[in-house]
């Protein structure tokens, strides 16, 4: 089953910041601590998590300044809201076979 | 600060050993719902607080001018007092839920909560003309209701199309179903159709999305997990 299942989001730590992400509207980004709060994770965790979603071309890594205060912002890249539905769609096919 | 690597990273299981398709769709689903909690407002509460804030307002002037065709001056301040109450929790609400988020959404939300500010004040402004103009008191009061269920209904109309909310359009026409009827009934009448169907029509509303968010929650066929999934 891990064969057909993206490596990358099939991980529960990573499918869950995937999840959170592509519920938020396409062109818009959450900061670092509201996605951290949300999942209720370490910040080196998450942080190692993002690493791996970046690097994968799935999450954006928005650096800048909020006064003089540094800001980090996340968003799912289009290639990342169609991995994550490819994915979904393959759960999906996973259920249907193991129920047919 | 928070995005350096650390060494409080332990090596995560990256497998998903014991989870079944079924476990691991229910658990996407809550997660999104989760998300959606921590970034949008919350429909019940906003369309709760301006249900009440209707009701008890719009009641109080109208079971005082149903006694002298005029409503009181306190039940004019209760009115006032609800709808302040309810536009400072729409406000506290909606910046609480939307922090830390930017992008399309923030702006468009922004520049849709700054249009209704902008068109109640101009809605102020005209009643203010009128009186001075010598409108009577049952004109004024008719203007006052049927504008602001106007104003209600095409903010809600466009908002239902920018954040495609079907909802948000449905309430949008009935708030101007509810204008037409709050000019005809005459005074003190309109404040009753302004307390019944206006408020009552929020309400309804916060009844509807309790259910849709029950039903959201209650088991699909995508999670049913018979069959074990642990046999791997």
């Amino acid at each position: 089953m891990p064969e057909e299942l993206d490596p990358v989001i099939h991980a529960p730590a990573r499918l869950r910041v995937v999840a959170s992400l592509a519920a938020l509207g396409r062109g818009d980004e959450v900061a670092f601590p509201k996605l951290r709060k949300l999942l209720d994770m370490t910040a080196g965790n998450l942080s190692t998590h993002l690493r791996k979603l970046e690097d994968a071309g799935y999450v954006r890594v928005t650096k800048t300044h909020e006064g003089r205060m540094p800001a980090t912002y996340l968003a799912l890249t289009d290639t990342g809201r169609t991995a994550f539905a490819d994915y979904q769609a393959a759960l999906m096919d996973l259920l249907k076979g193991a129920q047919g | 600060m928070a995005n350096g690597p650390t060494s409080d990273t332990p090596a995560e299981p990256e497998g998903t050993a014991g989870l079944d398709p079924a476990e691991m769709l229910r658990m996407i689903q809550q997660q999104q719902e989760a998300a959606r909690d921590a970034t949008e407002p919350d429909g019940r509460v906003l369309f709760g607080a301006w249900g009440l804030a209707w009701l008890i307002g719009y009641l109080a002037m109208w079971s005082t001018a149903r006694d002298t065709g005029v409503p009181a001056a306190w039940a004019g301040w209760v009115l006032a007092g609800c709808i302040v109450g309810a536009t400072g929790l729409t406000v506290v609400h909606s910046v609480t839920r939307t922090s830390g988020t930017r992008g399309a959404s923030a702006r468009v939300g922004a520049m849709y909560g700054w249009t209704w500010f902008l068109a109640f004040m101009a809605f102020g402004v005209l009643l203010g003309a009128m009186g001075d103009a010598g409108a009577s008191m049952e004109v004024q009061a008719i203007a006052a209701n049927g504008f602001a269920c106007v104003i209600v209904g095409l903010l809600y109309l466009a908002g239902g199309m920018l954040f495609e909310e079907t909802r948000m359009y449905a309430i949008g026409g009935w708030m101007l179903v509810t204008a037409v009827l709050a000019a005809f009934a005459g005074m003190p009448n309109t404040y009753f159709v302004m307390a019944v169907a206006g408020g009552g029509g929020f309400l309804v509303m916060v009844a509807v999305e309790q259910v849709i968010r029950t039903r959201r929650r209650s088991p699909g066929p995508a999670e049913r997990t018979e069959g074990g999934g642990r046999d791997a």
